[in-house]
């Protein structure tokens, strides 16, 4: 009904003499419209608290009636990352702190909330490019986004102090 | 990793859903329920798998159009939590098996994600028994390490692919997959966590 419709549309608008432009005749055949395609995103934390909210949990078969299999086995992923343990007031904070360091991006940022690094290596593994933009003493220009070694180490210190890794794993770590 | 997308939906609800929903006054739940059979687990090209629907903004309408089955039409606008890495992003995932062109990665809930061979960290080689290992020298010591299965590895997204559905698929061919993920091991911090 819907196609009989279009093509009544095209031909009395040819009649006419008007050009229909191709993005009013899309809306016909597309299934939904997109008003946003990113509306902002999300940290794995988010996802866990909203999941959580919803009742699912841990175990696979509790999470029957209140939130898909589907939904339960993100639940699960994510109970074994670091959002596990995040609290929505330490993501504020380390949000907040971060922002005195002028280098990194907003994406950086999401990628250290998501992983925690807590060695030097896996804070290079979340910043893009992190050896090419440490500055070298021999270049003297003076760029905005210039990072120095011990701003990587503050910002890795500032991970350890607000994303504290449980007390069993470092006890593992020790031994 | 996640994100939200609004969108705009013109969702009809056939009768027997409408039923009990209308006369609890609970209209968004059996709403919510049909967006979630329309779209949850589902691949949007472009736009990601959708993991779980966030809320319902807006509905308006309600309108039986004739020869609908007597299903009422609503204009709903909401938001939709959908899982899709950007390049650049570090994601921990679970070695799920390997084969000759590389390793296949799974998150538990999606399990299409490949590190082909010359994205791993280098020198590597497949052993006898099929599993890589990293060849590791260091002052003239070398070490091996192998990237065993069921092993927790950290890797950065390199591509998202959506790729088109296949028109005909023969029998035997791996089944399709709508979104593929390639990622890369070779950098600092990367490869299995407990390299680091």
């Amino acid at each position: 009904m819907i196609y009989a419709l279009i093509s009544h549309i095209c031909y009395f608008t040819f009649n006419m003499g008007i050009i229909l432009r191709t993005s009013e005749l899309k809306k016909y055949y597309l299934v939904f419209v997109r008003e946003k395609a990113n509306a902002g995103n999300l940290t794995n934390f988010e996802v866990f608290d909203f999941l959580r909210s919803r009742g699912a949990t841990s175990d696979p078969m509790g999470c029957i009636g209140s939130v898909s299999p589907s939904e339960c086995k993100v639940f699960g992923y994510l109970s074994g990352s670091p959002a596990y343990m995040q609290t929505r007031e330490s993501v504020n904070e380390f949000l907040r702190k971060a922002d005195n360091f002028k280098f990194i991006t907003s994406f950086e940022k999401l990628n250290i909330v998501n992983s925690t690094p807590t060695v030097m290596p896996a804070l290079y593994a979340t910043i893009k490019d992190c050896d090419k933009r440490i500055a070298k003493e021999e270049e003297q220009i003076a760029k905005e986004n210039q990072l120095e070694e011990d701003q990587l180490q503050e910002l890795l210190e500032l991970v350890k102090e607000i994303f504290p890794q449980p007390a069993e794993e470092q006890e593992e770590l020790s031994q | 990793m996640f994100y939200l997308s609004q969108v705009e939906q013109n969702l009809k609800m056939p009768p027997h859903l409408l039923k009990p929903s209308l006369l609890d006054g609970e209209l968004e739940k059996g709403i919510r329920g049909e967006l979630e059979k329309r779209f949850l687990d589902k691949v949007i090209t472009n736009l990601g798998l959708c993991i779980s629907v966030y809320d319902i903004q807006s509905f308006e309408g309600g309108f039986i159009f004739p020869g609908d089955d007597g299903c009422a039409t609503y204009k709903v606008r909401c938001r939709l939590v959908m899982f899709q890495p950007f390049v650049g992003e570090v994601i921990v995932g679970k070695i799920e098996s390997c084969d000759e062109f590389g390793l296949q990665v799974s998150l538990g809930f999606f399990s299409d994600i490949r590190i082909p061979e010359r994205f791993m960290v280098q020198p590597c080689h497949r052993g006898e028994d099929g599993i890589w290992v990293w060849q590791f020298k260091v002052d003239n010591e070398e070490f091996q390490y192998s990237l065993d299965i069921d092993e927790e590895i950290r890797f950065r997204v390199a591509s998202v692919k959506y790729p088109p559905t296949p028109v005909e698929q023969s029998e035997n061919s791996e089944p399709f997959s709508p979104m593929e993920i390639t990622g890369y091991i070779n950098g600092d911090g990367l490869g299995l966590v407990s390299w680091w």
